[in-house]
């Protein structure tokens, strides 16, 4: 629908700012604010949703992980210039997770065979509202049978008089504590790891179909980045991030459907640098909202990474890798994560509105990890590829 | 040839990134509503996010960029 001939006044000017301040992490929560409200706006409605997420992976000959996730949000107005808002997460795991590469074997050298375990988390987000501003505080925290969790958030953004631009600094700050000696394994005992995060960030109105976004996030960490269930993993004290995020969202009139993209650059001490390109296409059809999306992903190994041992028929020989491990001086890794790949996601989504205010969503997701993706020719040899699936069933409600 | 499509959806998103910012110009506050459509959200379900970036956290190096203020897990 056109609105060029429709005088400014009868604008919905708080959804023009909706759609023209929209933060990351800020962002996805004003998502779910009434469609009337703007960032500087306090919500005029409170909003309660609820996600139930499933997660399996499995690579060739292997189930491995699975994984539940039932999730809350709430969010709530206060006296018309704060807001509250609050999500809650229950995350159960259970399965297997290799000891080195994608290798099955070896639960006795550390692997994390037969595994379950059980993750909480919850966070608190407090925004106040001005005219042309909004800052928010945060917290959260996340505990598990041997990993927790404690951090804080703080951002702020402005706009520009048009509310063509919109302006936004941020600041993160974690603390970790890794402790497996409750599971007996005693591989990381009462061991720290600390993270700050800072971003700068500028949304843009190009045209009245286009709207973009650039952010910048610096992070700075020390401490415990081990995997203490993995053999032969030795890695750095400190890891430091560099993270450029671009997005384009453009509006097709003749579809009357929107094309979201994004790409983001990453770049880390541990040599890591990697490329992630998102594409969504999100179609309404009466009260339906169908989205089907593709993601790419790529990245080259850590510099400590080391590629495993493989014999004349080029299958893994667990004798020579680890004489491998003998012979390697300083940081070493077998984690199939800091390994040279690519992945690919495919995904659709429906979102079904009961009335206005009643949203119900189905989506799944399949995702396949494997050397051949990697971008820039042949990923890192001798891994078996990776598969996913995801399933989430939400339901939003405003009153 | 899952590459080649992959990289020719990159070229075709930055042809169109590239036409967007060369008809870029003030816009006005009338010449928005568009904008306003949910589908022009960045982010448009805050607890999918959080769990699709949850699990990519967990089975890849990189993570972040989409904000500040999340904390850390024991991920497999």
């Amino acid at each position: 629908m056109s609105t060029h001939n429709t005088p400014p006044s009868q604008q919905s000017a708080t959804g023009v700012l909706l759609a023209s301040l929209l933060l990351p992490g800020l962002a996805s929560l004003a998502a779910l604010a009434p469609a009337t409200s703007a960032a500087e706006t306090a919500p005029e409605k409170s909003t309660i949703a609820v996600k139930y997420g499933s997660y399996s992976d499995s690579q060739p000959g292997w189930d491995r992980i699975k994984a539940t996730a039932p999730q809350v949000y709430v969010q709530a107005p206060i006296a018309g210039e704060w807001s509250i808002e609050a999500s809650g997460v229950a995350d159960n795991v259970s399965g297997a997770t290799p000891y080195a590469h994608t290798q099955k074997s070896g639960a006795s050298s550390g692997g994390k065979l037969g595994m379950s375990d059980e993750r909480k988390a919850g966070d608190v987000k407090i925004t106040r509202y001005m005219a042309r501003s909004a800052i928010s505080a945060s917290v959260a925290y996340s505990t598990e049978n041997d990993y927790k969790s404690t951090a804080l958030g703080l951002d702020a953004r402005w706009s520009s008089d048009d509310n063509n631009r919109t302006w936004t600094l941020g600041f993160g700050a974690a603390s970790d504590t890794i402790d497996n000696t409750a599971s007996g394994i005693n591989t990381a005992i009462n061991e720290h790891k600390n993270t700050q995060e800072f971003m700068g960030g500028i949304t843009q109105v190009l045209t009245p179909a286009d709207i973009v976004q650039f952010n910048l996030t610096r992070g700075v960490g020390s401490g415990y980045f081990n995997d203490p269930y993995k053999s032969y993993d030795l890695r750095p004290n400190q890891r430091d991030t560099w993270i450029a995020l671009a997005r384009w969202n453009h509006y097709l009139e003749p579809f009357d459907a929107s094309l979201r993209t994004s790409y983001r650059y990453y770049s880390d001490t541990f040599g890591v640098q990697s490329h992630t390109v998102g594409l969504d296409w999100v179609q309404p059809v009466g009260k339906l909202t169908l989205t089907p999306g593709m993601r790419y992903y790529s990245q080259q190994a850590a510099n400590f990474y080391f590629d495993p041992v493989l014999n004349a028929q080029g299958q893994y020989d667990a004798f020579g890798t680890l004489m491998r491990v003998v012979g390697l001086k300083g940081y070493k890794s077998a984690d199939q994560r800091l390994a040279a790949f690519g992945a690919v996601t495919l995904s659709m989504k429906l979102a079904y509105a009961i009335t206005p205010d009643t949203v119900v969503d189905f989506k799944v997701e399949t995702y396949r990890q494997s050397a051949d993706l990697y971008l820039s020719g042949k990923g890192s040899p001798g891994l078996d590829p990776f598969n996913a699936q995801f399933i989430q069933i939400g339901l939003t409600r405003r009153f | 040839m899952m590459k080649r499509t992959i990289l020719g959806l990159l070229a075709l998103t930055s042809l169109a990134w590239l036409s967007g910012c060369s008809s870029a110009g003030p816009v006005n506050a009338w010449e928005k509503g568009n904008l306003a459509k949910p589908g022009m959200t960045f982010e448009s379900d805050p607890l999918d996010q959080r769990f699709t970036q949850h699990i990519y956290g967990s089975k890849e190096n990189s993570s972040g960029g989409y904000g500040v203020g999340g904390g850390g897990c024991g991920c497999n």
